[in-house]
């Protein structure tokens, strides 16, 4: 299984003037959680209707399976709009069926499973309603059931959690977990850092149809650390002081010494034995994705770019 | 073709249980026909009077002969001479042993002039009945007593227009039967055609653009190929029509056959047969069927790549009017030749296969133009499908997907090269 799941090379998209997404390069491997971050507007709907072949890029190639996004290709991929796309008059258990029978499952069988599914997301007592009567929180997770439901290879969900309550989210997140866990791809954006810190091994980091960053989330950070420490001790800070660090940020009891005191590790602990202090934690932290993001959309003087991350859509 | 079936079947399933379709196609033949049956069913009750009627003749001429041919409507009647007297049978009348009794003197016989004496004023039928059998009888008795008796008669009853055709042979009143059927069976398939192609294109064009605007299209489209959910789409529409023809045409065949037959036997005016003969026939039948298939499907993809390339109702209002001009300009021109004479050049028109359904379908049921015509327009009207399919689903492809601005003439042909 060596195959990649998506692989773009030079993609570059145009609305009129506007460059949604610019050169990208991209390759998702098989059987990883990938999240696709950035701030609204940055280009990831775009890639997705790409990967999806609802869109078709002005120059370089997308790849799907390996593959042009065809017909056959596209149908081993769950797929959820950022729109939520739904047939409002249709009964919620008829709808599910029919996208089931749709992607071959037999009636019975897209039946017993869209029972189950709804059962698993407390939505069996609305199965007959009509999906206009669903609360839009309830719509999304009817939505969500109809790209699981075929059981496919690949999961592509834009912006699957906005506008979800966080207990259901929770939910959401442990069924993607679980899906992870047979086997399957997940591809998925949204633009709430903490979100994709949470459920990711790997990020795409977009901002202003541009990649920032990309790769495995744990190698990311190492990558990235700064070098900045969080000790937590007995006693006073005054050993601290007297070492020259005076720029302490005190975050649950530890006290974060950021990288610009250029104080070493080794003077640190030195001190640390040498006053007698009594350690009980002494760590090397790794940035949040948050600050990664920053420090990189930042070099390109992207900064509007966060302030639109911060707020909620 | 699974694909396709499940797609029609969604289609079909969620039109038919909608309260629009149920009410247009269900409740309104029922409610027709059921205030129909009812006043006529009302009307008969109260014609079925228990009570008796009687007559008396002062004249002694004519009284048997008109309870005769009353007796022979249904009524109850019974002749009394002059000798019982009016007195006798008022009061019958007020002890509700008689309805009523009608007063045929003198005056009768010379100017046609009666009485009907009872409580209740007689209703429209019975006065229209009572009326024609006392005349007719009168009348028979002046004609019977003169030489040429049936000529006077014959005048009285009306003359006849025969059109006698210096073009071709006309084989006497069957060929007339055959063209005043053909002539309103084409008007009223011209109009069927016309009013369904529009009406079921509409739905096609509101279910594609539905799909297109709450984005639904973009995941079915991830499983089926968007020739496939055209098709099934059309296919389920389609059906939808079907049924919905069906059910009309059912009731009214109800309507006919029980229907017909009652309201001849009241007027009596006309024979059921003469009524039956102006049916048309399966021949013709077929021929609407074949038209309104091709029909369909022609107009059904031309509104189905309207809604595609649409993004909202009010464009679609506006970019639908092309399509719609294509089917009212056929019927404008077809109201002026109701008779499917006219100008003969308008056949030639009538051969563009966009206006055939409604041009071509009732020139062909009243036999205005010959045969090889009527099959050149049906293998037109299946090329012209062919070909405009193939550019209809190049839009449909590209256009659901598309979201924003609708786009220009430029913009699509490029669609249609590039699908």
């Amino acid at each position: 299984m060596t195959e990649l799941a998506v692989r773009l090379a030079g993609v570059t998209k145009k609305f009129g003037t506007h460059t949604a997404v610019s050169n990208f390069d991209l390759e998702i491997p098989r059987g990883t959680i990938v999240g696709l971050l950035g701030p609204n507007g940055s280009g990831k709907t775009t890639m997705i209707r790409m990967i999806m072949a609802i869109l078709l890029p002005d120059r370089g190639t997308v790849e799907l399976f390996g593959g042009f996004p065809d017909f056959a290709r596209r149908s081993r991929v769950g797929y959820l709009p950022e729109e939520r796309g739904v047939y409002e008059k249709m009964k919620v258990l008829e709808q599910l069926v029919f996208l089931g029978e749709l992607r071959g499952l037999v009636r019975r069988e897209a039946q017993s499973r869209a029972g189950q599914w709804l059962e698993r997301l407390e939505l069996s007592e609305w199965s007959g309603k009509k999906i206009q009567e669903l609360s839009k929180g309830m719509q999304q997770k009817v939505q969500f059931i109809g790209t699981v439901l075929h059981d496919p290879d690949m999961l592509i969900l834009d912006e699957p959690f906005s506008g979800l309550d966080p207990i259901n989210q929770e939910v959401l997140e442990a069924i993607v977990r679980e899906e992870r866990e047979r086997g399957k791809t997940i591809l998925f954006s949204t633009h709430l850092m903490e979100q994709a810190e949470r459920l990711c091994e790997r990020v795409c980091l977009i901002s202003r149809s541009h990649k920032v960053l990309d790769g495995d989330l744990k190698k990311l950070k190492r990558r990235e650390r700064s070098g900045a420490v969080a000790v937590e001790f007995q006693g006073d800070a005054g050993w601290l002081t007297r070492l020259g660090i005076h720029d302490i940020e005190v975050v649950d009891d530890a006290h974060h010494i950021p990288v610009t005191n250029r104080v070493g590790h080794d003077s640190i602990l030195a001190a640390a034995v040498r006053e007698g202090v009594t350690l009980r934690r002494f760590e090397v932290l790794e940035p949040t994705l948050r600050e990664i993001f920053v420090r990189h959309a930042g070099e390109q003087s992207e900064e509007p770019a966060m302030a639109a991350m911060g707020g909620a859509r | 073709m699974r694909q396709v079936w499940i797609v029609m079947r969604r289609e079909y399933l969620e039109r038919v249980k909608t309260k629009g379709f149920i009410l247009s196609t269900i409740a309104l033949p029922v409610l027709m026909i059921g205030l129909i049956g009812l006043s006529a069913f009302l009307g008969v009750q109260s014609e079925r009077s228990e009570r008796e009627l009687a007559l008396i003749d002062y004249t002694g001429l004519i009284g048997e002969e008109v309870a005769g041919r009353l007796a022979a409507f249904g009524y109850e009647m019974e002749v009394v001479g002059a000798d019982v007297g009016q007195e006798e049978l008022d009061r019958q009348i007020m002890e509700d042993e008689l309805e009523g009794y009608l007063v045929i003197d003198d005056l009768t016989l010379t100017e046609g002039v009666f009485a009907y004496r009872g409580k209740d004023r007689p209703s429209s039928l019975r006065r229209n009945l009572f009326e024609r059998f006392v005349v007719q009888t009168a009348l028979d008795r002046h004609l019977s007593a003169l030489e040429d008796g049936a000529s006077v008669r014959a005048l009285i009853e009306g003359g006849q227009l025969d059109f006698e055709s210096v073009v071709e042979e006309t084989d006497g009143e069957d060929a007339e039967v055959n063209r005043i059927t053909g002539i309103v069976t084409g008007f009223g398939g011209a109009f069927l055609l016309y009013f369904t192609m529009l009406l079921y294109g509409a739905y096609v064009l509101r279910s594609v653009l539905d799909e297109k605007r709450n984005r639904v299209v973009e995941v079915v489209i991830s499983s089926i190929s968007p020739w496939r959910l055209l098709l099934g789409k059309v296919l389920g529409v389609g059906s939808m029509g079907l049924t919905q023809l069906g059910i009309w045409f059912a009731s009214a065949a109800v309507l006919a056959t029980f229907g017909v037959p009652f309201v001849v036997a009241q007027l009596q005016a006309t024979g059921l047969e003469d009524v039956l003969q102006f049916l048309p026939g399966p021949g013709v039948i077929a021929l609407l069927g074949a038209y309104f298939v091709l029909g369909y499907f022609l107009y059904a993809s031309m509104f189905a790549a309207v809604g595609a390339m649409c993004s909202s109702e009010e464009e679609a209002q506006q970019a639908q009017f092309p399509v719609m001009m294509l089917l009212i300009v056929p019927f404008v021109l077809q109201m002026a030749t109701i008779e499917g004479s006219g100008f003969a050049w308008m056949d030639w028109v009538a051969l563009f296969p966009y206006f055939s359904p409604v041009m071509m379908f009732p020139r062909a049921a009243a036999g205005a133009v010959p045969w090889w015509m009527v099959a050149s327009s049906l293998v037109l009207m299946a090329l012209a499908l062919v070909g405009t399919a193939w550019v209809a689903g190049r839009i449909y492809r590209v256009g659901i997907l598309m979201q924003g601005k609708r786009p220009t003439l430029r913009e699509l042909v490029r669609w249609v090269k590039t699908a």
